[in-house]
């Protein structure tokens, strides 16, 4: 076992799409724990630069910046190339960048589908091939990747993003298979509507349905999430494993 | 250690086998290189060459010749 709630201080920690919304919050947690980061974002991005510089300085931690736009295929090799050059570990990997879309079915057109499973699955496998060789030489590693209640429960509109969300949950099954050998743990996250800008891109009538089928109403926090991820990077859920933790309220 | 000396060691080291068992040696020809095994060379060779090896290269990856003809060609490793 290479971590504990404890002893997460020292690690680190590779989370894509970290520059807002869950992922942000997510770096900001493990900060706090004392983890360095290795953030993939899409683009040079000023307040996100003090953001990290504000983290490094209060909590005595290194912050390594990539850049890769999960839409490119050859981006995202290169992001994996420069990973390994860099010759960072890289003990816990959060595949948290993903995008929403929506449409009824005669209005999805094939490109969207793939460009939603190229971001939301395609460049997660990419990373995840990349990142646990590094993990399977280290012999220990914990994956955790960013599902959503829509990969499990069925919303009209939402076929493209449901689908890719499914595809992270089966993903995370298989995975957690094939690399605990390895002890490489790999769970995922499913949250509901959380408070983000991604309530926006959902729309009122999604929100007023994930509202009604919720036992607890209201916008789940970031920080709830945050906290679920922290918790299965450590050492306290070393027997978590292929799980799909739902955060939703009671749905 | 040249790098057909390292090239050898990670293969030796992978599957538990002596020098005199490298050629001709094929993925499947024997118990341990599995598909797990695969991936124990290729960490053994990245390690040794310092490179990241693309998945295709991973999949073609055939036999002990085929892999030394992938190097050389495309990782820039001289036998």
């Amino acid at each position: 076992m290479c971590n504990s709630d404890s002893s997460l201080t020292g690690k680190y920690a590779l989370i894509t799409g970290c520059n807002r919304g869950i992922g942000k919050s997510i770096l900001q947690h493990f900060a706090e724990k004392g983890v360095n980061i290795i953030a993939c974002i899409r683009k040079k991005n000023e307040e996100f630069d003090v953001f990290c510089q504000k983290q490094m300085e209060l909590n005595q931690i290194s912050i390594h910046i990539f850049y890769a736009d999960l839409l490119e295929e050859e981006s995202v090799r290169q992001f994996v190339s420069d990973l390994y050059k860099s010759k960072l570990p890289v003990h816990i990997l959060i595949n948290n960048a993903g995008v929403v879309s929506k449409g009824l079915l005669p209005m999805t057109s094939m490109q969207q589908l793939k460009d939603v499973f190229q971001i939301n699955f395609f460049s997660q496998v990419q990373i995840t091939q990349g990142v646990s060789k590094i993990m399977m030489r280290q012999k220990c590693g914990v994956i955790i990747n960013m599902a959503s209640i829509g990969g499990m429960d069925a919303f009209p509109a939402y076929m493209s993003y449901g689908c890719s969300k499914a595809a992270i949950i089966y993903f995370t099954k298989t995975m957690s298979q094939e690399l605990a050998s390895y002890h490489i743990r790999v769970n995922a996250v499913a949250p509901s509507m959380t408070d983000t800008s991604m309530k926006e891109e959902m729309g009122e009538l999604a929100n007023m349905e994930i509202q009604r089928r919720c036992a607890i109403k209201g916008l789940i926090p970031v920080n709830d999430v945050a906290k679920i991820v922290l918790f299965l990077a450590s050492d306290d859920s070393s027997f978590i494993n292929g799980q799909i933790i739902r955060v939703d309220g009671g749905m | 250690m040249t790098n057909k000396e390292k090239y050898n060691e990670a293969f030796c080291n992978a599957f538990e086998i002596n020098q005199d068992q490298l050629n001709g040696l094929k993925y499947q020809g024997i118990k341990l290189w599995d598909s797990v095994g695969h991936m124990t060379l290729v960490a053994n060779l990245e390690d040794a060459f310092d490179i990241m090896m693309e998945t295709d290269d991973i999949i073609d990856f055939s036999s002990y010749e085929k892999g030394m003809e992938i190097l050389s060609t495309k990782y820039d490793v001289q036998f």
